[in-house]
């Protein structure tokens, strides 16, 4: 690489993160031929395949939607927070708070109306995802302590919480010794939409789409955007930066929360380990993606369902699921890589010019 | 209580604990370069599965150890392409690096969960000291990975602190535009204090796969790889606190099936947080120390660095 080096471009190529995304599916998409190449499977039958369960039909859009759903909140907390420069690595433990919030309310009030017991279960799902980023969020905000790690280990702690829970206090004695807490009753359960939907679609639309304008059209989304691009200027305009970080951390928090009291509700009827499955990690890559603007994420949230779907969906021809991983990961590597080629271009020869100031990012130092 | 129980415990002791600094002691190098990897767990079970399968077809540990550590050095590449060199956001691509490692080594490992174990390391037997009571039969009957995790913990200590290399390395990691303007090759010195962490971590995951726990299975590593991490902050970014570290987590985790043995009636699950938990108060305790000395974190840490004309 000796001679070679970036600089930037005048001006930025054309199509910016629409075209990076696509970079990046296909640098996936062909490194994904190789690997089902390379294990004996036919990549084009197997693409096929993934695609046709995903969008071929209105059950498959069900699922789909039905699967973006934990990853649009997940990447909705994610990109909430990121739109202030910080970092919520937790949205995957606020998940399980989640789950576990709303399946407590459910404990506490088995005998309760579908109408009432519903919003109580998502309330609580929603306080479960904010009472386990508040300590990050306090740290942060009071102590600058780097939110990256507390949040990050408190995934494992909550992974914990509920692991004991499933298997202990809350496992489910007619449930043949397996780790897993007894089905909410059937009037807790979210009415469905169409096909395998139900209408924890639509919750997660709405919030979504609210949060998504707040963010990136309100007063106070601005203020978050000044904040995280300048500290300085943030201050000085009068924006009270401890309040800020709190509030937003909490937050999103908050949106993970949602998250697994909508899984819960709607998908799993019930708590086990894997509650979380993974999404709020993918939702650090959707929010990624979307370049933690909220108004992307829905679009990316729905792209990766349908790959998590097809990868589900392959499985039975003996293609393993971690596939869909493998193309979610490889598409976030081939989209960075592409978004800096979009304003950077390789240049053969010697610096001109020796130093320039390391480029710092908000909230990125530990 | 008897001496039986005791000794094992001690042994599982330094098990876990080979595990957790091995890796630890990557993530070590990579921060103190400057550059956070958070693909300690995808690397480590990807080594993990690689060692394994080298395991399986040529019957030696030790080849199966040289194709962890190139395994998780071929992973730890891509952070380094993606995050040093092309310079975007350190957090993002090392997660990314979990995910995909995880993955891959679901999808090549697929067939090897049932496969019986091809090699394994052995206890090293190191003649009379073996035969000394008590110390015999553990620290002088550990394998020798654990002594070569010793080995690489004093070198990278002695790099560290008693050679230019080591200072070029920390230089780097305190302040890129520094160490630049004083002519030091940033970009090369992060991209391989990188692939030295993606190496170990692999190793890592070989000593899982060929001693700790023989044979392959899905999540094998079982956030393993997130200790390796939390270690380097709990050991304070020093390569003999992050041995101490190691050996306490390691611990925590071989105290886990013992619990009951030893008539405590805690849930070995909540035990199991002990040291995430740790990690948080170390990170609290740091940030309300290091108002008023000088800070044990790399400066540069998370940053991503790019020359460019003005």
């Amino acid at each position: 690489m000796r001679g070679l080096r970036l600089v930037r471009r005048e001006t930025p190529l054309a199509g910016g993160q629409l075209r990076a995304v696509l970079v990046g599916v296909m640098i996936a998409l062909l490194i994904g031929v190789v690997l089902l190449v390379a294990t004996g499977n036919n990549p084009f039958s197997t693409y096929l395949r993934m695609l046709d369960s995903a969008f071929g039909s209105p059950r498959a859009w069900s699922n789909t939607l039905t699967r973006a759903v934990p990853l649009g909140l997940a990447g909705l907390a994610v990109a909430v927070a990121g739109s202030m420069g910080l970092w919520n690595i937790g949205a995957e433990g606020q998940i399980i708070a989640g789950a576990i919030g709303a399946a407590w309310v459910a404990r506490l009030l088995p005998d309760l109306s579908g109408p009432l017991l519903i919003p109580l279960m998502l309330l609580g799902a929603v306080l479960g995802g904010a009472v386990l980023a508040l300590g990050p969020a306090l740290a942060r905000a009071r102590l600058g302590v780097s939110e990256i790690i507390t949040t990050l280990m408190l995934n494992e702690v909550a992974i914990r919480i509920v692991r004991y829970l499933v298997n202990g206090p809350w496992k489910d004695p007619e449930g043949n010794n397996f780790p897993i807490a007894p089905e909410i009753p059937d009037q807790a359960k979210l009415p469905g939409l169409f096909e395998r939907a139900n209408i924890g679609v639509l919750i997660a639309a709405l919030v979504v789409g609210l949060f998504g304008w707040l963010v990136s059209r309100s007063a106070w989304g601005y203020e978050l955007r000044i904040a995280g691009s300048s500290e300085r200027t943030a201050e000085y305009v009068g924006i009270s930066l401890r309040t800020k970080i709190l509030t937003v951390l909490v937050m999103s928090g908050m949106f993970a929360g949602l998250a697994g009291g909508i899984e819960l509700t709607g998908s799993a009827s019930r708590l086990v380990e894997g509650v979380a499955g993974g999404w709020g990690f993918a939702g650090i890559i959707v929010a990624a993606l979307a370049l933690m603007r909220p108004s992307g994420v829905a679009a990316v949230a729905i792209a990766f369902g349908a790959v998590q779907i097809g990868g589900l969906a392959i499985q039975t021809q003996g293609v393993p699921a971690a596939i869909s991983d493998i193309l979610q990961a490889l598409i976030l590597f081939g989209a960075l890589a592409a978004a800096v080629f979009g304003s950077y271009r390789l240049q053969r020869g010697e610096p001109t010019s020796a130093t320039t100031p390391a480029i710092a990012e908000p909230g990125a130092a530990t | 209580m008897n001496d039986q129980t005791l000794i094992g415990l001690v042994i599982a002791i330094i098990e876990f604990g080979t595990l957790l600094y091995l890796a630890a002691l990557g993530e070590l190098v990579a921060e103190k370069a400057g550059v956070l990897n958070l693909g300690v767990e995808g690397m480590m079970a990807f080594g993990g599965m690689a060692a394994f399968w080298a395991g399986v077809e040529t019957g030696n540990p030790w080849i199966a150890l040289v194709v962890a550590a190139f395994a998780g050095t071929l992973l730890s590449g891509a952070h380094a392409v993606v995050s040093v060199v092309l310079g975007a956001d350190q957090v993002v691509s090392g997660l990314a690096l979990t995910i995909l490692g995880l993955a891959m080594a679901a999808f090549l490992g697929k067939d090897l969960v049932s496969k019986p174990v091809g090699t394994q390391f052995r206890e090293l037997d190191l003649g009379p000291l073996s035969d000394i009571p008590w110390l015999g039969e553990t620290v002088f009957s550990m394998s020798a990975l654990s002594w070569l995790a010793l080995l690489l913990g004093a070198v990278t200590w002695f790099v560290f602190n008693r050679t230019s290399t080591g200072l070029a390395l920390r230089a780097v990691g305190e302040s890129a535009a520094t160490a630049d303007a004083a002519g030091l090759p940033v970009i090369r010195t992060r991209v391989i204090a990188v692939m030295i962490g993606g190496a170990l971590a692999g190793m890592s995951g070989a000593y899982l796969t060929l001693l700790l726990a023989p044979g392959w299975s899905e999540g094998a590593t079982a956030g393993r790889g997130w200790i390796a991490v939390a270690l380097v902050i709990f050991g304070a970014w020093r390569p003999g606190r992050v041995l101490v570290g190691s050996l306490l987590f390691g611990g925590l985790i071989a105290l886990e099936p013992r619990l009951q043995t030893f008539g405590v009636e805690i849930s070995p699950i909540l035990l199991s947080m002990l040291p995430y938990v740790l990690t948080i108060s170390v990170l609290i305790l740091l940030s309300i120390r290091s108002r008023n000395r000088p800070s044990a974190v790399p400066a540069a840490i998370g940053q991503t660095w790019r020359r460019e004309e003005r």
